[in-house]
């Protein structure tokens, strides 16, 4: 085991944990630069944060909360990943989405991926904030 | 900034997702910059062949 990693375990905290766990899910990146992750916390800014606004920018579907069906439910999880961008999503997609062609059936799909791929940097934000993770 | 994204054709959609989604996933799971430069050239070409080769195999039973 590293050096570094073991430091990191020494001063990993739940608090700190929890901290970047929602500063990270709200703003993507935000809890690695939170963590003094630089390098990850720019990388995850632009790849999720680019995804979920190319995706709104598609014209593509952002799921409600109260559906019926079970899909659109988990569709409604997928993009709440994304933090704020699911909250701004009506102010970023003002003309309102339009799945009928295929770039808004692209762009459901890649605001979805960028609410998991952001849950997935959630995670790793709060194993380095517990210091179980370098 | 949004006409930028709502004129995207078929293929660079698919590769601004697989750009995304490489770069996310070398970053995830590998440390060395190296490692993480190969993962991600290795998922974003393997996201392009797979879309494509699929593309191609569905394609006689597009009409």
């Amino acid at each position: 085991m590293s050096e570094a990693v073991k430091q990191e375990q020494v001063t990993g905290s739940s608090t700190l944990a929890i901290s970047a766990a929602v500063a990270g899910w709200a703003i993507p990146g935000l809890g690695h630069l939170l963590l003094r992750q630089w390098s990850k916390a720019l990388v995850y800014f632009l790849c999720v944060g680019g995804l979920a606004w190319a995706g709104l920018a598609m014209r593509g579907g952002v799921f409600g909360a109260n559906s019926a069906d079970m899909f659109d439910r988990l569709g409604f999880f997928a993009d709440l990943g994304t933090g704020a961008f699911y909250f701004l999503s009506h102010t970023i997609q003002s003309a309102g989405p339009d799945v009928a062609h295929a770039s808004g059936d692209y762009g459901t799909r890649m605001f979805a991926t960028a609410g998991m791929l952001n849950l997935l940097t959630v995670l790793e934000a709060y194993e380095i904030g517990r210091g179980r993770r370098a | 900034m949004n006409t930028l994204f709502s004129g995207l054709t078929h293929f660079q959609a698919l590769a601004l997702f697989s750009l995304a989604v490489s770069a996310t996933f070398a970053f995830l799971s590998k440390r060395d910059a190296v490692e993480r430069a190969k993962y991600f050239g290795w998922a974003f070409l393997a996201f392009l062949l797979v879309a494509i080769g699929i593309g191609w195999l569905m394609y006689p039973f597009s009409r």
